[in-house]
This record gives C-alpha cells, sequence and structure tokens, in this order.
C-alpha cells in the first residue's frame, strides 16, 4: 500500500527537475554572448579599411608575379636562341639552367612524400587552442625535416621553398614567399621517399608536432606521394647587396 | 492537466538548451583564422611585409625589362648575350649559395645556451628581412640547409658542427634587418625572454665576407 506525494512535496520535485536546466541554460547563454562580445570587439570599424588594403595588396602580388614569370620566360627564350650562337654562350646557358634547378626556379616531378597539417578539429581542440592549432615555426621544422631526410625540391600549398623563402606568422595569418595561407597546409617534398619517411617516423624528431597531435588532435600526416609536380619559385630573386666573390 | 504543463515546459528548456550547448561546441570546435578577425596592429603588420614584398617583386620587373630589351639589342646588332648571360649567372650563384659572397648587413652574436630550433627560427627571421646570403660561423645556409645538434651540445648547419659563441652574419639592407631582429616584440626579444643568461647582440656591418656552400648542390 502507497501513500500518494503531498501537494507540497510534487511541486518541490517539480521546481527541483526544471532548476537544473534553468541553470545550464543561463551559463550557456552568458558563454554564447561573451563569445560573441569578443568577435565583434575584433571586428573593429578600424578594421575594414587595413582589410581591404591587405586585400588589395595580395591580388597585386598575384598580378605582379604573373608580370614576373613572364619576363623571366622572354628573357629564358632569348638567352636560349643566343646561345646557339657559341660554344660560350651554349656553356653560360647550361650553368644558368642547372643553377637555377637546383635554386628552385624551374618546376620539378617526381615522387617523395606528402606532409599534411592542420588545425585540430572537435572536441580535442577546445582543450587548448594554442597547442592545437598550426604554427609558422611547425612549417619550419617540417621544412627543415625535409631537407634532413634528402629532399630535393619543397612546396607549401604551391609555394615553392628556396633560398630566400621564409614562412612568416602575423597573428594567426601565416605568410610562405609573401603568400597569405591558412590550414590545411600540404607540404610537396621530391626526394628519396624511404630516406624521408624514415625521417619523419624518428621518433626524437618533431616531439612537439607528434604530441600535440597525441593530446590535441593537431593533423599532421606523412604519407608516400608519386608523381608530383612542384611549381617554380615566383618571387623576387632580391639580390640588391650580395656581390659574388 | 497540470502535470502536462510541467513536461512541456522542460522539453521546451531542454531543445533550447540542446541548441545551445550545440552552437558553443560548434563555436569553440573551429578555430578561425579569417583575416576579418585580425587585430589592427596584425593588420598593418601584414600590409608593411606585403608593400615590401610587392616593392621587391616591382623593382626585378623593371630590371628584367631593362635586362630583355638591352639582350635583344645585343643580338640584334650581333654582339651576342654573354654580358647578360653573365650577369644572370652571378646572380643565380649567390642566390643558390654556390659563391662566395660580400656585402654590408648585419651579425647576430648568440653566447650561451641556444638550440637548432631556434636557430632556423632565427635564419627564416633574417630571410624575412631580406637576407640575401646567410653564414652561420664560417658554414654558408644554403637553399637545402637543415639544422640539427650534436649530443655534446654543438649545433650543425647540414651535419657540419657548429660551435658557440655562434656568429650569424647575412648579407642584406643593415638598416631593415636590424630594425627586424631588434623591434619590440621581435624575435631576439623572444629568445632573450626564453633563453635566460644567453647573451645575444646584433650589430650593423659594412662589408661582410660569407663563404660558398662547402658542397655544391646537385
Amino acid at each position: 500500500m502507497t501513500t500518494a506525494p503531498s501537494p507540497e512535496r510534487t511541486r518541490l520535485t517539480h521546481s527541483l527537475v526544471l532548476l537544473l536546466p534553468a541553470v545550464l541554460f543561463g551559463l550557456l547563454v552568458s558563454v554564447q554572448w561573451r563569445t560573441q562580445a569578443e568577435r565583434n570587439e575584433l571586428t573593429v570599424r578600424y578594421n575594414t579599411p587595413l582589410l581591404d588594403a591587405a586585400k588589395t595588396l595580395q591580388n597585386e602580388q598575384s598580378a605582379l608575379k604573373v608580370t614576373l614569370a613572364e619576363l623571366r620566360a622572354q628573357l629564358d627564350q632569348i638567352q636560349t636562341s643566343a646561345s646557339t650562337q657559341s660554344d660560350a654562350a651554349k656553356d653560360l646557358q647550361s650553368r644558368i639552367d642547372g643553377l637555377k634547378t637546383v635554386a628552385g626556379l624551374n618546376e620539378r616531378s617526381g615522387d617523395g612524400v606528402e606532409i599534411v597539417l592542420d588545425d585540430a578539429r572537435g572536441a580535442a581542440a577546445a582543450k587548448d587552442v594554442e597547442k592545437s592549432i598550426c604554427h609558422n615555426t611547425d612549417l619550419t621544422d617540417i621544412v627543415n625535416q625535409a631537407w634532413r631526410g634528402g629532399a630535393e625540391a619543397i612546396a607549401i600549398n604551391d609555394e615553392r621553398i628556396v633560398g630566400s623563402s621564409s614562412i612568416y606568422c602575423v597573428g594567426s595569418t601565416i605568410m610562405v614567399n609573401g603568400t597569405l595561407m591558412s590550414p590545411p597546409f600540404k607540404v610537396l617534398v621530391i626526394g628519396p621517399q624511404n630516406e624521408l619517411l624514415a625521417t619523419y617516423d624518428d621518433p626524437t624528431q618533431l616531439r612537439d608536432i607528434k604530441q600535440r597531435r597525441d593530446i590535441y588532435g593537431l593533423g599532421f600526416r606523412v604519407s608516400r606521394a608519386t608523381g608530383m609536380h612542384l611549381p617554380p619559385y615566383r618571387g623576387a630573386l632580391n639580390v640588391r647587396f650580395a656581390t659574388p666573390r | 492537466m497540470k502535470s502536462n504543463a510541467g513536461v512541456i515546459s522542460v522539453t521546451i528548456v531542454a531543445l533550447f538548451l540542446g541548441v545551445l550547448a550545440v552552437t558553443q561546441i560548434a563555436a569553440q570546435d573551429v578555430y578561425s583564422r579569417s583575416l576579418q578577425l585580425e587585430t589592427p596592429a596584425s593588420l598593418t603588420t601584414l600590409i608593411a611585409n606585403l608593400s615590401e614584398r610587392n616593392n621587391a617583386i616591382k623593382d626585378e620587373i623593371l630590371d628584367l625589362r631593362h635586362r630583355t630589351d638591352t639582350a635583344r639589342e645585343a643580338i640584334a646588332s650581333g654582339k651576342g648575350s654573354l654580358t647578360e648571360a653573365e650577369r644572370q649567372l652571378s646572380q643565380l650563384r649567390v642566390f643558390a649559395g654556390m659563391s662566395a659572397t660580400s656585402g654590408a648587413g648585419i651579425t647576430v652574436r648568440v653566447e650561451g645556451t641556444f638550440d637548432e630550433r631556434a636557430l632556423s627560427d632565427l635564419v627564416n627571421e633574417l630571410r624575412n628581412a631580406g637576407a640575401e646570403a646567410i653564414a652561420v660561423n664560417s658554414v654558408r645556409v644554403g637553399p637545402r640547409s637543415w639544422f640539427g645538434a650534436t649530443a655534446d651540445r654543438a649545433l650543425t648547419v647540414d651535419s657540419v658542427a657548429v660551435r658557440g659563441p655562434w656568429q650569424v652574419r647575412a648579407v642584406g639592407s643593415p638598416e631593415v634587418m636590424y630594425v627586424a631582429m631588434t623591434r619590440t616584440g621581435g624575435i631576439i626579444g623572444q629568445f632573450e625572454l626564453i633563453y635566460k643568461g644567453t647573451r645575444f647582440d646584433v650589430s650593423r656591418e659594412s662589408a661582410l665576407d660569407l663563404p660558398a656552400l662547402a658542397t655544391p648542390l646537385r
């Protein structure tokens, strides 16, 4: 035999059932509002003209690189046709072509490895944003490791890495050879596959990246790749102060 | 009837809760890298960097136009284009680290604890500031150079040990590189915070002599 609960007890139970969701509701509303407020602060009115200027300069750079490539091709054509005139010219042209290839000024095709680096996605990323996103130093470490493994040519998202290349970070934006980029970063490396895979597998190397991949879900994947085509370097050679001895 | 009203209230609250929870998780899930989220200070730095790059490309376009015209004229007049080819060859030899190189620049002296990742970052920063040729102590840094360390705390450049105190010499605009290294919040300032007790000195140099790569690239 059971006794029916008193009306006071029923009301109390109902109130308690509603209390917990209500508190959580309030918490979430406030967190959501704060997130929104922070974003609004970042998109302040002063950013608009700066943003426009940055985009204009980036578009200008793309157009300038096309003009530069066309002029280089024209000069190459003149040189090549002139090199048939004498043995000395032929020899010089052959040395120029060789240097262009090793310096990254010619397109390069071949086998090697592909490395994909990406910001963490999912719940693990929320644990520590700094450790779950890719930084420019991760890319410099990956490039350093590729050269260590015997790489012959490297490109990051279609930007060829050469002697004057820099991987720079401003705020959360990464620039490679002055080109603005965002993740995922695809690093194509032409070189001896087994040596390259071994150098990336070496547990004593890239420890920070591997640890962040395992704990925070940072995207880092290395795989064999065949028949890759790497573009030539398209930026300025920038030899103004240096003279050969 | 009263009981049904309670259930409906709880359901509505739970629905809102679910929607908000999902929205919040989605907001934290993907770290946004949109340019629109950059601060005005970051955008200003970005613009300065893009401007410098574009100016360098414009300079080279002007130079190439002049050289193309000169080479065409030389060939048309029967002189050939050896002068242009020699000029191109010497420029490429500097760019590829294949010739010993001279010029103005800066020296960064590092005395104390330092490691290969920091050396790689320093070289990356110098390149971003327009360094045209770099050497660590007496070892030239080339297009495919890599940095490592030995068990006895020496650093290596392309497997060659370089021992501290290190002198990282870079040929390029002394003013631009000096400011890039020493600016507030710049790489040297960051190193000083990380490598406490290590001494970093940056000096402008009117003439530097850098060796060529020990092993030519193939």
